[in-house]
């Protein structure tokens, strides 16, 4: 573990879900005001923002964003925006890591509510507009690439209803976890009867149940260099390995049509930076964007074996348990109630990803804190995506 | 979509389904590439065009699609998927079109592991003032309604002395409506009479065997052309890739242009591309011709409403040169009076009719002096020709005119088609004459008197030759494969009116 890597020293976030009254910027300066006073430093101390969203302004117009977060913070740093809140903070260890700052914000926001009518359109023209001319939906990639799992694999008759259970159980797993996170989008718990209705209902493989909402939503996070990290914090978080992999933008013409061939480049480029070993890491957030997507992402990340994650779920909500066990070992998955339950703002969900394993690392997340041997886990990765596969983004955090 | 540029590079690619093939490691790639991404610098200038407009695909998998995003909405459910070509070595997105889902009832289980053929149609739907987006991601299984057919291209064999079709091709959808003694051909709700006159002309093209670079001239009739202005005849041409491109501005050397005269606007262009052809100055070895309608009418409660009974959609293509004929233009006639019978004013979507007196001034007395004058002018008898073939606004009309001039039904029957497609206006008489020249032997004289209102009538009188019979073969989707067909699906009033309204 090499520990003299850039570290968070303080995470903050809005609560998920619709908020009708505020405006975007408003989002983003709750959950950067809360992640610079639980690094307990102020905005003066900031050498730069990395600031993410997919697509505000397709959704909400409102002009260059980091124009809004200077006005706010009266802060005339430099400024970067990316897609989604992984790529910024990938860009910001670069940063960091290159002896150019010591101290950066790092924050992400996403409005989707206000455009509610349209957003599928809006969504699929940006996975990829040749798929969207041919008529596709978001829902749709997610169905083909069951499709394509239940067929490579040979799953049939008692298995293949054991399937869809495997998938049912990680929406109630991750509704079950939301009930413990305030700020999540649905706090309410829901049965495995309610995802196959919603099925039912959509005559479909996945139904409602299945994928993550829409959501309004803001996070942030201080990312300082380790010796800044010492000045500020007693329990820096380190950001160990940051990687992302990048594929072609229309799924149908890629290779493999099974999983995304980018989740696992990013992840193995990601541990060898890290110097771990995937069996070590106790936590993860993946990108459940559909349940389908978190079964796929233990495949592709390497946690599960090809074609055996859903086995592998299946076995470890038996009993109810938060958390996987593969091949022996435990591994707690989106403990914060992940997209589904938590809530999905494009450009601010990895910011909640990695606000999760951070508070889960520190023993900070209350009554969702999870325990490996009677203490807060060590090593936790959060993985996230941009389009349908297109682009994948790793990163490994570890505490002393 | 939010700009023309991206609309018209969008369309040049999705028409047609373009891609280049790496020639040195065989990679395929969709949307074109000037180097090949496995073999880097050394494939520049070794990649090469390929489309798949003629290919047939693989549908690998698909799912249903019921809520379809905003700009589908229209469509209903539908079946989209992943539908590879050339064994898998590209694969494209796809929606499965010319289908209507029954939620529950229809089995979508059945589309995996089908071949399908790409189809052009409209991609989905614009505002009123926007460019009609196309798009040929859209496919239909091969062993239905519409089969998959090669297009090669066959060296001519005989040089003619007279100019005349060389080849044609009739396109009707597979949706008809069934009222009393007729049915009528309905277009899918992403079909128009552009999609239609594309469809006809690639299978004009099948059945010719022509070198698409050798027709450099093309005339659409229609009077349902979605836009007043852009022409149909642009948007064929850069499909059906007619013509030349000198240069890398792709800029085809093809004079293309639409025609419109109500129900005659193509027929009217026969004269027009065989005198062209002919002349040997204007180095047009082929002129295409398409007469094609998406024939509006008003809805039934509507003042003109009388016309929805008897619309249909159809497209038929003919080419015409000056070797391999398939039936020699003997000669014609045309007539013109100020008679305005029928006609639709500019921002209206549908025509007003002059009730009765679209019949005995109008139609009756165009077509009859027409025929008349072009069998003295030719010294021709009743019984001397085999087939004539009318313009059919309805049942009703070609067959008295047919009687007056004195023809049995065996020489009107055969081109009288309206009983089956409902009259599809500037591809009524065109899709007649096609019926016949299916079935025509060597050495057979076809009257041809179309009409069109406003309102003027073009006699011609064709000649068959030997190769009429040679070339049937070559195409496997004719007249009576539409017409008889066990994958034709029935629609009531409503999805009628649904589906003419379109995206």
């Amino acid at each position: 573990m090499k520990l003299e890597s850039p570290a968070i020293i303080g995470v903050g976030r809005t609560n998920f879900g619709e908020h009708y009254e505020r405006d975007p910027e408003s989002l983003i300066d709750e959950a950067g005001l809360q992640a610079l006073d639980s690094a307990g430093i102020t905005r003066k101390d900031l050498d730069a923002c990395y600031l993410s969203d997919y697509f505000l302004q397709v959704t909400n117009k409102i002009g260059l964003e980091e124009g809004f977060f200077s006005e706010l913070l009266e802060l005339h740093v430099p400024m970067e925006k990316t897609r989604s809140f992984s790529s910024a903070l990938l860009n910001a260890c670069h940063a960091v890591q290159s002896g150019k700052y010591d101290t950066v914000l790092v924050g992400g926001m996403e409005k989707m509510t206000d455009r509610w009518d349209k957003i599928r359109d809006d969504l699929m023209l940006l996975e990829d507009p040749w798929s969207y001319y041919a008529g596709c939906t978001p829902e749709a990639n997610h169905e083909l690439l069951l499709k394509g799992y239940i067929k490579k694999y040979g799953i049939s008759g008692e298995q293949l209803q054991k399937f869809y259970m495997a998938l049912a159980k990680i929406s109630v797993k991750n509704h079950q976890n939301a009930t413990n996170n305030p700020l999540a989008q649905y706090t309410s718990p829901i049965t495995v009867d309610t995802v196959l209705k919603a099925r039912t209902r959509a005559c479909k493989a996945l139904g409602l149940f299945d994928f993550a909402p829409i959501s309004d939503g803001a996070s942030a996070l201080i990312l300082a260099s380790p010796e800044a990290a010492k000045r500020f914090s007693d329990v820096p978080v380190h950001v160990l390995g940051s990687s992302s992999a990048t594929d072609y933008i229309t799924f149908p013409s890629r290779e493999d049509r099974t999983g995304f061939i980018s989740s696992t480049l990013a992840m193995h480029t990601a541990l060898k930076q890290a110097k771990v070993d995937i069996k070590d890491i106790q936590i993860a957030e993946l990108y459940d964007q559909s349940t389908l997507l978190e079964m796929i992402s233990l495949e592709d990340l390497g946690f599960s074996r090809r074609g055996k994650a859903w086995l592998d779920i299946y076995r470890s909500c038996e009993d109810s348990c938060n958390f996987y066990e593969i091949d022996g070992s435990k591994l707690f998955v989106n403990c914060d109630g992940g997209l589904k339950a938590d809530g999905n703002p494009l450009g601010a969900t990895g910011g909640a990803q990695i606000f999760e394993v951070v508070k889960q690392l520190r023993g900070e997340a209350k009554s969702r804190q999870v325990e490996v041997d009677g203490e807060s886990p060590r090593l936790g990765c959060v993985s996230e995506l941009e389009g349908f596969g297109t682009k994948a983004y790793v990163h490994i955090f570890g505490r002393n | 979509m939010s700009s023309e540029p991206i609309q018209r590079r969008v369309s040049y690619i999705g028409d047609r389904l373009r891609g280049s093939q790496c020639t040195i490691c065989g990679k395929e790639y969709i949307r074109g590439k000037n180097y090949c991404g496995n073999c880097g610098r050394k494939s520049f200038g070794k990649m090469l065009d390929i489309d798949f407009f003629y290919d047939k695909g693989t549908l690998e998998a698909s799912t249903l699609v019921s809520q379809p995003t905003n700009r589908f909405v229209k469509m209903g459910s539908y079946i989209y998927g992943i539908v590879a070509f050339h064994d898998g070595k590209t694969r494209v997105p796809g929606r499965i079109t010319d289908i209507l889902i029954e939620e529950g009832k229809t089995d979508i289980s059945c589309f995996d592991g089908k071949d399908v053929v790409p189809r052009f149609r409209r991609r989905h739907s614009v505002g009123r003032s926007d460019i009609i987006p196309t798009i040929s991601l859209a496919f239909t299984p091969a062993d239905g309604y519409y089969p998959h057919q090669q297009y090669e291209i066959v060296n001519p064999k005989k040089e003619c002395e007279t100019p005349g079709i060389v080849g044609y091709g009739v396109y009707t959808s597979k949706f008809r409506i069934k009222e009393g003694n007729m049915e009528r051909s309905v277009p899918f709700i992403d079909e128009d009479a552009v999609t239609a006159a594309v469809e006809a002309g690639k299978l004009a093209m099948i059945h010719s065997g022509v070198d698409r670079y050798l027709i450099n001239k093309i005339y659409v009739g229609s009077e349902s052309n979605p836009y007043a202005v852009n022409p149909i005849a642009s948007k064929v041409a850069q499909v059906l890739k007619l013509g030349n491109v000198e240069g890398h501005d792709g800029i085809r050397s093809v004079d293309a242009v639409d025609t419109e005269f109500a129900c005659k606007a193509a027929t009217s262009m026969f004269k027009d591309a065989a005198s062209l052809v002919y002349y040997l100055k204007a180095n047009n070895a082929y002129a295409l011709t398409i007469g094609t309608d998406n024939s509006q009418a008003a809805p039934r409660s509507e003042v003109g409403g009388e016309l929805d009974h008897f619309v249909g959609f159809g497209s038929a293509a003919f080419i015409f040169g000056m070797q391999d004929v398939i039936a020699e233009i003997e000669g014609w006639y045309s007539c013109t009076s100020d008679t305005p019978d029928f006609w639709r004013r500019d921002l209206e979507p549908y025509p007003r009719h002059g009730g009765r007196f679209t019949g005995e001034p109008a139609y009756f007395k165009h077509v009859i002096k027409a025929c008349k004058t072009l069998m003295k002018q030719m010294n021709l008898q009743v019984e001397d020709v085999d087939y004539y073939v009318p313009h059919q606004p309805n049942l009703r009309f070609p067959v008295k005119v047919a009687q007056q001039l004195g023809f049995k039904e065996e020489q009107y029957m055969p081109g009288l088609k309206v009983g089956n497609f409902g009259n599809t206006y500037s591809g009524a008489s065109p899709i007649g004459l096609a019926a016949v020249l299916d079935i025509a032997k060597p050495d057979e004289r076809i009257l041809l008197v179309s009409y069109g209102s406003g309102a003027g009538s073009d006699a011609y009188s064709f000649m068959t030759t030997s190769q009429v019979s040679e070339k049937k073969q070559r195409q496997k989707f004719t007249v009576s494969h539409q017409i008889e067909n066990e994958n034709l699906e029935y629609v009531d009033y409503h999805t009628y009116r649904r589906f003419k309204r379109g995206l």
